[in-house]
């Protein structure tokens, strides 16, 4: 039994060390295409900022250009920045008028709070939903999850938004209409940490239904048919055939196995949660870097643009390195190379 | 027709809102003291708290409420003393004298003096706020604490030099933050150290500012609330949802989009005005590009004014809330409109006509030629313009290609590439036409890469005379005739089509009290606004 587990987590680290390997051409080519996609834009920071400011002396204008070492080619400002970032340096943006690592930290935690309680509320809804469709198939149960399913599936995210907005805050005033707490104690909730908490909890509900609503759609529907599939393989019958109980079956062999299909979605979709988010932010005012992105893709901060590709490449390579990890849990059998 | 249906429209919206707006802004009892007033804006957060060269609407808006000017314009047209008790030219005009406010303090508790005025004119002022209207200004002095000496190589006439002191963001800094640093840059722009009303508190990025009451503010027993938050809510939407519900009492320029300017004051709890944007008009203008020897032609040009319906602009962009322009002076403008301008009514056939004269005549199915509409996409009713010229403009036969940039894009195209025959851009103007709305015009507006300029390329001798008289000129009455020649010349010429004027709107709860009491409202300190029970 030692044996099997110190083997597991051999293997665990051996697939973690080649996933870690493969994330530095990856990372690369991230940085690379997003640099030159970005420069090709027309537009620079540089114009938009000597237009904000009225600038209109070349003198001033080049001494800008040098500063924010504007005057190299593309391809000798690429081969610094990506020698910077070697160095976990971001650059600076001189919008926020602050480093870029900065920027982005004061906006990434209320990012990070949004996509994980979102993919959070989607898994656990859409495969409570695609359980319950597999086990009451072809009853009103399960085409509830399917007429539900398609509608969460079918609305756009922005929309969802609103509409929860004006039911649940304006008509009902359950809920708050946007932003990730209330200022300043308006709300005469209390203080202390708790109520912070139970605060921005408040705020997180409807953004995270409007963001996980759409994912839990595709996860019951995936779940549904894996869950289908895999109680017609033969493992499951001689389960079956050995006495086990349904239950038993479906939550001790069924499950964890039609898991794999979900998980497999999860990982991949991390990227468009992360894209999901800049709608989201916006439809509820979410202090979260989607905004940070959209107003530095307006404003031509290439450095805030490309800080955010990076570390949102860091987080869904890391969230599929974990899914790997997670595949080699439920299912011992896979090897992943 | 289109009037008619403005008026209707207005009747559901501004009518009740202003009627409302009255009893709320003038026929309130005695203000209420304490309270937090939450307000935000039809635009988005600011790159800064504070940009010393403006910057846009949205710093503007939220570094208003910190700094004050010197002086300030009246809803009535006079201009009052802030900082300044007063301002008075010498016989020549060539220098003004001002006196300063004495009592005023900074937030960190240090005296306001004539240093703090000499630093922030020759250094924010001369450098980046008001660096083209002060091409003539040759240097001040202080010849004591309180006093101030302002000198210029030639003479400035009052309501110029009124219009400097009041300037969107001619602000007074404190000398012993900025002096030795670079003001773009200096940290404090994100947490600002003013004379104003409201101190700033905090600015959680991505959401709001929050202001707390000046204590030592030198209007005793000013402001009357404790606290003032600035929300940013990127969606109009999301605007509309927070107003209805509570959450923000007050948004200024057009918060919300029209049909929930409706829907808001049918509730009866909110009133929506266009007082307030007097000294700050918006409007839609389309730029000829004369570097295209076919705009070379004023004929040309002129038929652009007659090809384009501009009241169906007016109704169906902007739902009402816009009026075809005239001239390149505003119409609230009372000082220095006038209608005695080139008549630039929709007339088709006058397009036409124009356009054969001037050797582009219609030749069966094939255009006249073909014209590359930009339209600037930094606001999205630019766009929906664009659809609307192209249709007048295909109409008598010039074949269009239409594009909409997003905002970095425009500028580049617009005012440093000059990449465009014709585009659709915005413009915001004071009263004082020297040199915000000229520049458009004079020779010397032509700089490459700086925005909102002359990017039509227009130059003619005559008109920069004009322009340098009307500098120079300080009798009012003589002034105001030159300048009724400028728009004269201006719309003859139409390097620059008015389109539309626009509308701007405020929307608050019935509960804000002193609201849109500012012709600036958006750049005003709000230091008497207060919240009904």
């Amino acid at each position: 039994m030692i044996t099997a587990v110190s083997s597991r987590q051999r293997a665990a680290l051996r697939l973690l060390r080649r996933r870690l390997v493969q994330a530095v051409p990856l990372m690369l080519g991230v940085v690379v295409i997003n640099f030159v996609l970005i420069h090709m834009a027309p537009g620079s920071f540089l114009e938009l900022m000597t237009a904000e400011n009225q600038v209109s002396d070349p003198a001033t204008v080049e001494l800008l250009r040098k500063t924010y070492g504007l005057e190299d080619p593309t391809w000798l400002q690429l081969v610094k920045y990506v020698w910077a970032l070697l160095h976990l340096d971001f650059g600076f943006s001189y919008r926020q008028n602050m480093p870029v690592i900065q920027a982005i930290a004061i906006n990434l935690p209320a990012t990070l709070l949004l996509m994980v309680s979102s993919i959070a509320l989607a898994f656990a809804v859409g495969v409570a939903a695609g359980v319950v469709a597999s086990m009451k198939v072809r009853t009103g149960w399960d085409t509830l999850v399917s007429v539900a399913a398609m509608f969460f599936f079918a609305a756009p995210s922005f929309w969802l938004g609103i509409m929860m907005i004006v039911l649940f805050a304006v008509k009902l005033g359950w809920m708050p209409v946007g932003g990730m707490s209330t200022i300043g104690g308006l709300g005469g909730s209390g203080s202390g940490l708790f109520a912070g908490i139970l605060d921005v909890l408040h705020h997180l509900i409807l953004p995270t239904l409007a963001l996980g609503l759409f994912y839990a759609a595709i996860y019951a529907r995936v779940m549904r048919s894996s869950m289908l599939e895999v109680a017609q393989l033969d493992f499951v019958r001689t389960a079956r055939a050995k006495g086990l109980s349904r239950r038993q079956v479906t939550i001790g062999h069924v499950l964890r196995n039609a898991l794999l299909p979900v998980v497999t979605i999860l990982g991949v979709q991390m990227g468009t949660v992360l894209a999901g988010s800049v709608v989201i932010e916006s439809v509820f005012s979410w202090p979260g870097v989607g905004s940070l992105l959209f107003d530095s893709v307006s404003s031509r901060n290439y450095p805030v643009v490309l800080g955010i590709m990076v570390l949102g490449s860091l987080v869904v390579i890391a969230a599929n390195i974990a899914v790997d990890l997670v595949y080699m849990w439920l299912d011992p059998r896979i090897e992943i190379r | 027709m289109a009037n008619v249906t403005r008026r209707i429209f207005g009747a559901g919206v501004l009518v009740t809102g202003l009627a409302a707006g009255t009893r709320a802004s003038w026929a309130q009892g005695e203000p209420r003291r304490g309270g937090t007033l939450v307000a935000t804006w039809g635009g988005g957060e600011p790159q800064a708290c504070y940009v010393p060269s403006g910057g846009g609407s949205s710093p503007t808006f939220s570094s208003s409420k910190l700094f004050e000017r010197l002086g300030n314009r009246q809803m009535n047209g006079d201009f009052v003393g802030e900082l300044a008790e007063s301002w008075k030219p010498a016989d020549d005009f060539k220098s003004y004298t001002i006196k300063l406010r004495p009592g005023v303090k900074f937030h960190d508790g240090k005296p306001m003096t004539a240093d703090d005025v000499v630093y922030s004119i020759d250094e924010i002022w001369k450098k980046y706020a008001a660096a083209s209207a002060m091409t003539d200004y040759a240097g001040i002095e202080a010849p004591d604490a309180a006093t101030v000496v302002m000198k210029f190589g030639k003479p400035i006439p009052e309501f110029f030099f009124a219009s400097l002191l009041c300037g969107n963001v001619n602000y007074i800094v404190p000398k012993h933050v900025y002096a030795g640093s670079d003001p773009i840059t200096n940290a404090a722009n994100n947490a600002p150290i003013a004379t104003g009303p409201w101190k700033f508190k905090e600015w959680v990025r991505g959401s709001h500012f929050e202001y707390v009451r000046n204590e030592d503010y030198w209007r005793k027993g000013f402001p009357y609330m404790d606290r003032l938050i600035i929300r940013y809510v990127r969606d109009p939407a999301g605007r509309a949802a927070a107003m209805e519900s509570g959450e923000i009492q007050i948004g200024v320029f057009n918060p919300v989009a029209p049909p929930d300017i409706k829907r808001l004051t049918g509730t009866g709890k909110f009133v929506a005005t266009p007082k307030g944007y007097e000294e700050a008009v918006w409007s839609t203008s389309l730029e000829c590009n004369m570097r295209n020897p076919i705009f070379a032609k004023r004929e040309v040009r002129q038929a652009m004014f007659h090809a384009v319906d501009r009241n169906l602009i007016a109704k169906t962009v902007y739902y009402g809330y816009a009026r075809p322009g005239t001239s390149p002076i505003f119409s609230p403008n009372k000082e220095f409109f006038t209608l005695d301008t080139y008549k630039t009514g929709f007339d088709p056939k006058k397009a036409a006509s124009l356009l054969d004269g001037a050797g582009y005549p219609k030749k069966g199915n094939a255009p006249r030629f073909s014209v590359n509409l930009l339209a600037a996409g930094w606001f999205a009713e630019n766009g929906k313009i664009g659809a609307i010229v192209k249709q007048g403009l295909e109409d008598v036969g010039v074949a269009v290609n239409l594009t909409v940039p997003d905002r970095p894009t425009s500028i580049k195209r617009i005012y440093t590439d000059y990449d465009f025959d014709l585009a659709i851009s915005n413009q915001a103007n004071p009263s004082e036409p020297v040199p915000s709305t000229t520049q458009y015009y004079t020779t010397d507006g032509i700089k490459k890469g700086v925005p909102f300029r002359n990017a039509s390329g227009f130059s003619k001798p005559e008109m920069d005379a004009l322009v340098e008289k009307i500098k120079v000129e300080t009798d009012p009455a003589k002034r105001k005739a030159l300048v009724v020649e400028f728009q004269k010349m201006a719309t003859v010429e139409a390097p620059n089509l008015p389109l539309v004027e626009l509308e701007s709107i405020t929307v608050a709860s019935t509960r804000v009290q002193n609201h849109s009491n500012d012709p600036n409202y958006l750049g005003a300190s709000w230091y008497d606004i207060w919240l009904a029970a």
